[in-house]
């Protein structure tokens, strides 16, 4: 490894330097990219969205316990969840930008100084995992749809998580190790447009004081920087005026929007004003092998492959439980066994769906790559490679689940405000309630939906194709026997099972798209 | 050292200016709370005692037009005569439309009319009867599974 050379870069060197294949840079935006790079944008994004949530929580405890017109119910349940997914499609991780549960957070941390650092044991994906799961059962088991009351808790509970978990520990240990909504968009965003990124590696190189992950500390201003750099250890008793990557990415050496919060904290404590929010392929960063800051080598972590698969057969299972089918095995099940309380036949169906069904599915793929390839990678080592394809089919499935409720009921905020209001002031201050407005129909919505799933699906074919391709040729006890069959062969083998799987979850969301919608919260017939 | 005991002791202020403005906000939070308490609360049901019986045809309702049927009855027992009475159809789940109806006294007390269940699931039905003096009554039915064709 070459040492770095020691000059410091001026602004005149930076034009000639290498630059990254950058074709658009929404920082370099006029505006927009004036107003991120504003040390207080986060905080202007968070504040309406902090406002929002209270009423959204108020409205649900107090407001008319009647879900379609209780702006918490349909706030939550309707539109967040249908922007997020909208959003993350067309831009990046947008929401954790401007995630409101982090704004108390940041005052708490104003008076409360976080003295211990996260669990060892927990710094992985396993908590935020069980409680992603944990929110799925709830939502069937409880009915959150239809409940305003839960609701209104369930967003409150979040507050109350983000605020004590981050006030007692350092860092942004709720975002990286807890928050089931983070996950989802963490995973959701490898496959946006736009990802926090450095514009120019070289400048990384020549860098000294690493500020986009150590932060930058006062009486260190950008002038001296690369001077004070020599005695660092005694800066890092000076109080931190600028964060650095709360969520431990490293800019230089970080792949993608995994784990990015898109806080900008890089952005504002690169003192090169090298960091920006640059477009790129989606689901890119699917096909990259090899250690990621702050993540390490996903396709070696367990922790990591169960998340993709239980977002991915979540989605299904999400989606599943919308339809008449749903009741008629619940219905089914309760025959068989007697039962007539829920909760275990709905904890079975999420056993099937989240556990048996994936692992055979999965191991059954594994299996035949490692029989026709004749590699003696290990069953599971294979199944940890391929899970990240099941990323863009698995978001194709909650992109058309989410974006159904949100185009065909999108305008129906207008109606449940226009009553709020009314019952909240007495009078029609936004006018008599419109409820006559819905949002587009369910014959417009379903191609979009086809087309959500079918760009999902293109997606997992092409990063099974690359892992496919890289597995052939980096699979070194099997080298000599890729060469005399040809990579090619090697490739077509290893990725059919895993195409197939892809294509038959693609059928299985479309099977369950063409039902009739059928939402219910009683079990049996009440 | 010295600087930095002068920075801790800048900073009280503005710790002071923080706890202030959580107050503040705090205090805010819960007199809006309060208003929407007051204001929201749900009146889906009164308490007049007027019985109201409703009936869907087809029993079970799919997906579709349904005649809804209703019959008011005072608390004595007497049918309840010449009323307005809407109804709104409503899902458990948010973001669907609502159905309304404006039903018609067919019998003394009897009032019929056409609801369109437009997709399957639970539903609830909002009934709102005006009587000749005046009384509102309001009442939420639930209506549940509706089976999609």
């Amino acid at each position: 490894m070459t040492a770095p050379t020691q000059r410091s870069l001026t602004p005149v060197e930076r034009p000639t330097r290498r630059r990254r294949g950058v074709a658009f840079d929404l920082l370099r935006v006029p505006l927009v990219g004036r107003f991120l790079k504003w040390h207080w944008s986060r905080t202007v994004l968070q504040i309406p969205l902090v406002l929002l949530s209270l009423v959204m929580i108020i409205h649900a405890l107090w407001g008319p316990q009647l879900a379609p017109k209780n702006l918490g119910t349909l706030l939550t349940w309707v539109h967040f969840r249908g922007l997020v997914v909208v959003v993350i499609l067309l831009a990046g991780n947008l929401f954790c930008m401007a995630c409101p549960f982090m704004l108390p957070r940041a005052i708490a941390r104003k008076l409360f100084k976080p003295k211990w650092s996260w669990p060892r044991a927990l710094r992985n994906k396993w908590l935020a995992i069980a409680l992603f799961v944990g929110v799925l059962f709830a939502y069937e088991l409880f009915d959150l749809w239809s409940n305003p009351w839960w609701t209104g808790m369930l967003i409150l509970g979040y507050f109350v998580a983000a605020l004590v978990i981050d006030t007692l520990f350092r860092r942004a240990s709720f975002c990286k190790y807890v928050c089931p909504v983070g996950q989802f968009n963490f995973l959701s965003s490898t496959l946006s447009p736009l990802e926090v990124a450095v514009r120019d590696k070289d400048t990384c190189l020549d860098c000294k004081t690493k500020d986009c992950i150590r932060g930058v500390r006062a009486e260190t201003s950008p002038a001296n920087q690369e001077a004070n750099h020599q005695t660092s250890s005694s800066n890092l008793q000076l109080p931190v005026i600028q964060r650095g990557c709360e969520l431990a990415l490293f800019q230089p050496r970080k792949v993608g929007n995994l784990d990015c919060t898109f806080c900008l904290d890089c952005v504002y404590a690169c003192p090169h004003d090298n960091v920006g929010i640059v477009s790129r392929l989606p689901a890119d960063e699917l096909s990259a092998e090899g250690a990621r800051s702050g993540l390490g080598r996903i396709e070696r972590r367990f922790d990591f492959t169960v998340l993709a698969v239980v977002f991915t057969f979540g989605a299904i299972l999400n989606a599943f439980a919308m339809i008449s089918p749903v009741y008629a095995l619940e219905q089914w099940i309760a025959d068989q066994t007697g039962l007539r309380v829920e909760w275990p036949i709905l904890s079975a169906m999420f056993v099937v769906g989240l556990v048996l069904e994936p692992a055979l599915l999965l191991g059954c793929a594994a299996l035949f790559t490692r029989w026709a390839t004749r590699s003696a990678e290990s069953v599971l080592s294979i199944v940890k490679r391929y899970a990240r394809s099941l990323l863009p089919v698995g978001f194709g499935i909650w992109l058309a689940h989410y974006g159904f409720h949100f185009l065909t009921g999108c305008l129906t905020v207008i109606p449940v405000a226009q009553n709020a209001v009314l019952r909240f002031v007495g009078s029609p201050m936004l006018g008599e309630p419109m409820w006559q407005l819905g949002g587009m129909s369910e014959a417009t919505v379903f191609p979009l939906e086809l087309g959500f799933l079918t760009l999902g699906l293109i997606g997992s074919l092409a990063v099974t194709w690359t892992v496919s391709l890289r597995g052939a040729s980096h699979d070194a006890g099997n080298r000599a026997r890729v060469a005399s069959a040809g990579v090619d062969r090697m490739t077509v083998l290893s990725f059919l099972p895993w195409a197939i799987l892809h294509v038959a979850l693609y059928v299985a969301a479309i099977w369950i798209m063409m039902q009739p919608m059928d939402m219910r919260g009683t079990f049996l017939g009440g | 050292m010295t600087n930095r005991l002068n920075k801790a002791s800048a900073q009280r202020p503005k710790r002071m200016m923080c706890r202030r403005a959580i107050t503040n906000v705090l205090r805010c939070a819960m007199i809006t709370a309060g208003l929407f308490v007051v204001g929201c609360a749900d009146d889906a049901d009164d308490t007049s005692g007027v019985q109201v019986n409703l009936t869907l045809d087809p029993s079970p309702p799919v997906v579709g037009e349904a005649v809804v049927s209703l019959v008011l009855k005072n608390q004595d027992g007497t049918l309840l005569e010449k009323a307005e009475v809407k109804i709104e159809g409503n899902m458990n789940h948010a973001g669907m439309k609502p159905s309304f109806a404006d039903l018609t006294e067919v019998e003394p007390g009897k009032y019929d009319g056409t609801l369109d269940f437009t997709m399957g699931g639970d539903w609830f039905i909002l009934v709102t009867a005006q009587t000749p003096n005046g009384q509102t009554i309001e009442r939420k039915i639930d209506v549940e599974g509706v089976q999609a064709r």
